[in-house]
């Protein structure tokens, strides 16, 4: 009995501190967060994933509280359907999740937290995400969703003058590009025999970077930008 | 005497119930696909974007004017040499089955001049069925769905182009593909010197591209040697400048080829049509 | 001998094996009215395709206004009108329309009013402007000569221009022909297969059959020959052949029947056979007489 007690101690003790470490960090990201009633910036998209070739596009970027998310674009922008808005809508609830915290690690020479966070419920897409956060500036360094449907999105951050509001100035997405292929017939170019097979992507991965600039922050934006 | 007898071929041409077939078959077609991308263009594109999008979303006027255009040419431009050919395969034939060859060679015009007279009549009803296959389709296109830039489905993946390197793009295509009909326009005029009736040439012309384009496609070791040098296999070279990039080597080889087959046609065309006891 | 327009020498066209044209040789000089007689499928329409290229022969030649077409394409043809076989035109155009592609490529087209007056020449004023498609033959048949005509030419060549028509239009393209002789001094190259016709219309002439030229020369004394076939229809046929064989030496007996004579004879003998016949008590129950040239040529027609 008492080595059961002692074992429950050496187990839960820690995950509770843990959780514990997790949730100050996760709560003063909020807090930072929540600074931001909306903003807009400039944003440089550039693409790096096999089997779509895209020239880099200008768009403006759109966010208002809690989970308004716009960005416009006069061409075609191509963007990670997942990284956006997840993880805020995730973590706008505490009910929603469980954080635990998992180690540290270097990202660039920022020494930076693990948040593991673990959706409550099963009926999400997203299984699991992962935060780097540098807890100097409670800045997140880089971060990984995981869902059912898309596999995994890896998000580097670089923090230059937004700092104080926690906004990056590059994010450079890693998307899995696994499931990707040219649908068979569609693409009818006689010129090239390989056309009539499928084609499947080289690289595992892709990559689109965006450079935000131009901030405008908290000059209050209408809801109209955000319909569509 | 060269420009006198393209006049009466223009004449002729333009009087012919058959020639304005070609430009209300393409106005119907490209009104029926307009339609059709207007009521539910979404959805065919998703059914090309469909693998993309569980991971990537695309922002922006996907479904726009210039998208529209290249939906309508790549349906299309496979189907137009039977316009062309039903117009040009009967320049020449056409006359002979009238007896009105009969009367014209015994004119004071060399057979040389009246045989050029058809074949620049011939390319000119080419290049008005490709532009107002661009006026249809672009023109139409950019009215009812808008400007935006333009993601086309290679065989080697998406290409998104932007906007302002669009139109340019679409002028060369344009061009290449006036070269490839104009191939299709002077094998027909070429046919047309051999027979007196008017089917026999516009039928031999769509069984050679029909074969063509057969031994073009089958992954048949046998026709590797072959299939570079079939004009067909080059009658798509106008989707090349909608690659990036512009794979300027092998559009030069397609213009080289179709140039070729062209000058090759005319001259069997001149040799037969010079030598040509007039019976009919 | 005024001037040479047309000079065939020996053309020959084979087609495959058929020899379609053998040596024909012929001359038509300015000013004729040229008939150029055969049986249908004679070689006539081979013939004149010959003369304006339009097939290439594989022996002989042909000068026009002294000149080959080879070498004097544009300016040969630009004097020569011409139907060849029937007029064909542009069944979906009206008429105006088809005389100003002809006229134009012909290098002469100025305005519509050449076109309106040439119509209006061939009685064809009213239906410029209706389609060809609605026009009878003999409607074709005149805008056929007007578009022979319209740019002028020296010569015209006109392939069997009456066939078809029904009697009116036969002796409106007959006087229109006559017209062109005598009014404008046209020289004309005009085929046909019936003798009638050319002995109306025609000064000089020459016979064709199965490709060969058979007889050329001036209408007037081929047809009004004093040679004549005499066909006798008499009681004693040995007698009278007998009293022919001894007493007129250049009376030719063609052939005999159980009545009938049929002879080759000099009009000028003709009495004095008759008499000798009668003294010698043949009765003679009739004499026919045919210009030897006709028959010649009804022997042909028939073959």
């Amino acid at each position: 009995m008492n080595f059961l007690f002692r074992l429950l101690i050496i187990f839960i003790i820690p995950l509770s501190v843990f959780s514990q470490v997790a949730e100050v960090t996760i709560e003063n990201l909020n807090a930072r967060m929540d600074r931001i009633r909306d903003y807009s910036a400039d944003a440089l998209i550039k693409s790096d994933i096999p089997l779509i070739k895209i020239l880099p596009v200008r768009a403006t970027i759109y966010f208002k509280q809690k989970n308004k998310f716009r960005i416009k674009s006069k061409g075609i922008a191509i963007l990670p359907k997942q990284g956006f808005l997840d993880l805020s809508e995730l973590l706008s609830g505490k009910e929603n999740y469980t954080a635990l915290f998992s180690g540290f690690d270097v990202i660039g020479n920022y020494r930076s937290e693990i948040i593991t966070i673990l959706p409550a419920g099963d009926t999400t897409d997203l299984i699991l995400a992962k935060l780097w956060i540098d807890p100097t500036g409670y800045l997140v360094r880089k971060s990984q969703i995981t869902t059912r449907t898309n596999g995994t999105i890896t998000i580097d951050y670089t923090y230059n003058n937004q700092n104080k509001f926690g906004l990056p100035d590059s994010m450079i997405f890693t998307v899995d590009v696994k499931k990707f292929k040219i649908p068979k017939g569609v693409a009818t170019d006689i010129n090239k025999i390989s056309s009539e097979e499928e084609k499947k992507p080289t690289s595992k991965t892709g990559k689109i970077f965006i450079q935000l600039t131009n901030y405008q922050i908290n000059k209050g934006l209408s809801d109209e930008v955000f319909q569509k | 005497m060269l420009l006198k007898s393209t006049y009466n071929e223009f004449i002729k041409i333009a009087a012919k119930p058959r020639s304005y077939l070609g430009l209300a078959a393409i106005t119907i077609l490209v009104g029926v696909i307009l339609f059709a991308l207007k009521v539910d263009g979404l959805s065919f594109i998703s059914f090309v974007t469909a693998s993309f999008e569980q991971t990537l979303s695309f922002e922006g006027n996907i479904l726009n004017g210039n998208l529209v255009a290249f939906i309508v040419l790549q349906m299309l431009i496979i189907h137009i040499p039977l316009l062309v050919a039903l117009v040009t395969g009967d320049l020449v034939s056409g006359e002979a089955a009238m007896g009105t060859i009969r009367m014209l060679a015994s004119k004071p015009i060399s057979r040389t001049q009246l045989l050029l007279s058809k074949f620049i009549a011939g390319g000119t009803y080419t290049l008005l069925i490709i532009i107002w296959l661009g006026i249809m389709s672009v023109l139409f296109g950019k009215l009812l769905f808008g400007s935006g830039d333009l993601m086309v489905l290679n065989s080697d993946g998406l290409v998104i182009l932007p906007q302002s390197d669009i139109n340019w793009r679409y002028l060369c295509g344009f061009a290449v593909a006036f070269l490839a009909l104009l191939t299709v326009s002077s094998l027909s005029i070429c046919l047309s010197c051999f027979t007196e009736n008017s089917i026999g040439p516009i039928v031999t012309t769509m069984a050679i591209i029909i074969l063509f384009t057969i031994i073009g496609t089958l992954d048949v070791r046998i026709f590797d040697k072959i299939r570079p040098f079939l004009f067909t296999t080059h009658m798509a070279s106008w989707r090349s400048f909608f690659e990036e990039p512009v794979p300027m080597k092998d559009i030069y080889r397609s213009i080289f080829i179709l140039i070729g087959h062209n000058i090759l046609l005319l001259a069997i065309s001149l040799n037969k049509f010079n030598n040509k006891d007039i019976t009919s | 001998m005024s001037e040479k327009i047309i000079e065939v020498q020996n053309i020959t066209k084979q087609f495959g094996t058929f020899e379609a044209v053998k040596n024909v040789s012929f001359t038509v000089y300015k000013g004729d009215v040229f008939g150029f007689l055969g049986p249908n499928g004679a070689g006539k329409s081979t013939t004149l395709r010959c003369i304006l290229s339009l097939i290439k022969p594989n022996n002989g030649k042909v000068f026009i206004f002294g000149k080959t077409l080879a070498e004097s394409r544009r300016e040969v043809l630009s004097k020569i009108g011409c139907i060849i076989e029937k007029p064909d035109f542009y069944k979906y155009l009206s008429a105006e329309k088809n005389l100003e592609i002809f006229s134009r490529i012909s290098g002469t087209y100025s305005d519509k009013n050449s076109i309106y007056k040439m119509l209006d020449f061939v009685g064809l004023n009213g239906r410029e402007k209706d389609k060809v498609a609605g026009y009878s033959h003999g409607m074709k048949q005149r805008l056929g000569i007007a578009q022979a005509l319209l740019h002028n030419p020296d010569l015209i060549i006109l392939d069997e221009p009456t066939t078809g028509l029904d009697p009116q239009g036969i002796i409106d393209i007959r006087n229109l022909i006559l017209q062109l002789k005598s009014e404008h001094n046209k020289t004309i190259l005009l085929s046909s297969h019936q003798l009638s016709e050319i002995e109306i219309i025609a000064n000089r002439m020459v016979i064709i059959n199965k490709g060969k030229s058979i007889i050329e020369g001036n209408v007037d004394q081929l047809l009004n020959s004093e040679d004549l076939i005499v066909n006798l229809e008499i009681d004693n046929v040995e007698l009278s052949a007998q009293i022919i064989a001894q007493s007129f030496k250049n009376v030719q007996v063609l052939s005999v029947n159980s009545n009938q004579l049929q002879l080759a004879i000099n009009k000028s003998e003709v009495p004095e056979l008759t008499k000798k016949l009668v003294d010698s008590q043949v009765r003679i129950f009739a004499i026919e007489s045919k210009r030897k040239l006709e028959d010649y040529f009804i022997k042909i027609v028939n073959n």
